[in-house]
């Protein structure tokens, strides 16, 4: 390897180039994360916030300036209202179920005996199965001509009726938030369990010297430990639950009626069905007002957590 | 530091096939009948619908109506249906999106979460902006990433498709390399330059080999996310031969006719390579997960 003039021990000048040529060299690694930040964040922003000020379709973007004449006609509007409102309560629902589930299978798993490779391998594969596949999957268990749960209600209860979980009003979102729970809890259950091996051994060893009791231990010693890694996985879930759309897409379309119009469909029904750039980019904006405002509580209590 | 390498040492005895023997340790508490119970339950859970996932694609329509769970008499038909029809060729093309994105966003990432991790470069700018991309719905950057194609020619090609997978999982990326590369011990790197290389040098000879397991890791999840997606694949690969297979089992459900058997059987040839690709890399996926995502 050839010695270049940036050698430590040299005069001040060549070091002082040396130390120049490394920062140029860290700006040339940055620069592809730079275009996809441009490409991914504040392209889509200036566009989206230029629609939202303006009349646009999809073909013919920008047409006239229109003012605040979208956001007013989105925050009157009972379909985006609703959409919004099912979001949130879908994404906490959907988000407080994983975290629960996943963070009980954890500590069960940490207590078990049968913790081994098999049963490791089998609670990772849901996050691998393709979200379309799992809501195929979902609507097959779910159908009302031969489905899993419509066999298993016949067999055990004869004679009842006919119950179509997904053309149900009430219940069609839930059984999408079941097939959302069923896919990514694996991944609380893997966050977790692995801060649970992680605990220092030195201070539970501590502790039982100290005689404290399994429930003492459990509530102050590893429930502490863990607390951090639980709030960030609900974080990580609580996001990834806004976002859903492909199971929507897949189980329900949007329906019955509105029923399952989670925010990202009504963005994608409001651009590429109903081509109104201008009120999607502006349904856009308020998601990012809400995930914003909901997610900075939970952003600040981890901060807190991580701290103490 | 100490939390760090807590947390390798974590990820080792999960992935370490010896754990069960190493019982028992100080720090675990005596297993309980109730937590046996409940791993048992779990695992039920997440394989009946599995199982009846291969169950119904074993059945004839008239089979999966009069209410039977498990086929006496196993009707092979759906497979070789599904095997003759477009959904090979859809798997083809999604495992090299897939493949092809990851690798493309390892190396347009790697640099850049070096220099972020242990230069700070860009700032604090830079490092709390990358991971915006990921919070909104991917939807918004559909109109830019439709413009970039149109640009390069690339539009309804999977060579464009494998573009933009490239680039949608550049900001994850560096977010789940980046508690890899706090790892290295600085003095490796100081060594490197003492010895007289440069940046590139560096990066190339010295910290690339040491992150070969976090590269196989992070590139591991990156190719499932691209194997799975959905709603770029949709827009951007309108034409048969580029179509991924997501987009081909989404398009049966909208047939007049669903063939319930067929689109199960042709679920699972479509889930079959990417179980067997984690399965496999078990190890490094898991790796990945636990050091990336929570730090």
């Amino acid at each position: 390897m050839a010695v270049p003039s940036g050698h430590p021990g040299g005069s001040g000048g060549p070091r002082r180039r040396g130390r120049f040529t490394a920062r140029l060299y860290h700006r040339i690694f940055i620069s592809p994360s730079v275009l996809v930040l441009l490409v991914l964040a504040a392209y889509p922003l200036v566009f989206i916030a230029s629609a939202a000020l303006t009349r646009s379709s999809l073909g013919n973007p920008f047409q006239e300036f229109v003012g605040a004449a979208n956001f007013q006609t989105a925050v009157s509007s009972p379909a985006i209202r609703d959409s919004l409102a099912l979001g949130t309560g879908y994404a906490f629902g959907v988000a407080v179920a994983s975290t629960a589930l996943g963070t009980v299978t954890a500590v069960a798993l940490w207590r078990s005996l049968h913790a081994g490779a098999f049963v490791r391998t089998v609670l990772l594969l849901p996050m691998i199965v393709p979200p379309v596949v799992v809501g195929i999957l979902f609507g097959f268990i779910f159908s009302p001509s031969g489905g899993l749960l419509h066999t298993l209600i016949r067999r055990f209860t004869p004679g009842s009726g006919t119950f179509a979980v997904l053309s149900d009003t009430t219940w069609a979102i839930f059984g999408v938030a079941l097939a959302d729970v069923w896919e990514w809890t694996p991944l609380v259950v893997l966050l977790v369990f692995t801060a649970l091996l992680g605990q220092q051994p030195e201070i539970i060893e501590a502790a039982q010297l100290d005689g404290a009791s399994g429930y003492q231990m459990f509530r102050h010693i590893t429930l502490p430990a863990v607390a951090g890694t639980i709030i960030a996985a609900f974080m990580i879930r609580l996001i990834l639950a806004f976002k859903v759309f492909d199971l929507v897409y897949v189980m329900t379309s949007g329906g019955p009626g509105s029923s399952t119009q989670v925010p990202a469909f009504l963005i994608w029904r409001s651009a590429l069905q109903n081509f109104d750039v201008g009120i999607a980019a502006t349904i856009t904006l308020l998601l990012a007002i809400v995930v914003t405002v909901v997610t900075i509580p939970v952003f600040l209590i981890t901060k807190r957590l991580r701290d103490d | 530091m100490t939390d760090t390498l807590n947390t390798t040492n974590a990820a080792q005895a999960f992935n370490s096939r010896r754990f069960r023997k190493r019982l028992p340790t100080p720090g675990k508490p005596r297993p309980s009948l109730l937590a046996n119970t409940w791993v048992l339950l779990s695992v039920i859970v997440v394989l009946v619908p599995l199982l009846y996932l291969i169950s119904i694609s074993f059945m004839t329509q008239g089979q999966i109506a009069s209410g039977i769970l498990v086929p006496t008499d196993p009707a092979f038909s759906n497979w070789s249906n599904a095997w003759d029809s477009a959904i090979p060729r859809g798997v083809l093309n999604s495992l090299m999106a897939a493949f092809g994105g990851a690798i493309l966003t390892l190396l347009l990432a790697l640099p850049g979460a070096w220099a972020i991790a242990r230069h700070r470069t860009g700032g604090k700018a830079l490092s709390g902006l990358i991971l915006s991309p990921w919070l909104l719905p991917p939807i918004v950057a559909i109109i830019p990433l439709l413009t970039l194609l149109r640009i390069l020619g690339l539009t309804n090609t999977l060579e464009g498709l494998t573009l933009v997978y490239a680039l949608i999982n550049v900001p994850v990326a560096i977010w789940l390399l980046d508690g890899f590369i706090r790892r290295i011990p600085v003095e490796i790197e100081e060594a490197g330059r003492i010895d007289g290389a440069n940046e590139g040098q560096l990066l190339l000879r010295v910290v690339t080999p040491m992150l070969a397991p976090a590269l196989i890791a992070v590139g591991v999840i990156a190719a499932i996310l691209n194997y799975n997606e959905f709603l770029f694949a949709t827009f951007l690969t309108q034409s048969q031969e580029s179509q991924t297979v997501p987009v081909l089992l989404a398009g049966m459900l909208s047939e007049r006719v669903q063939d319930f058997g067929r689109i199960a059987a042709s679920s699972l040839i479509a889930v079959i390579p990417i179980f067997t690709v984690a399965v496999l890399l078990q190890r490094y996926l898991i790796e990945g997960l636990t050091t990336g995502a929570v730090k």
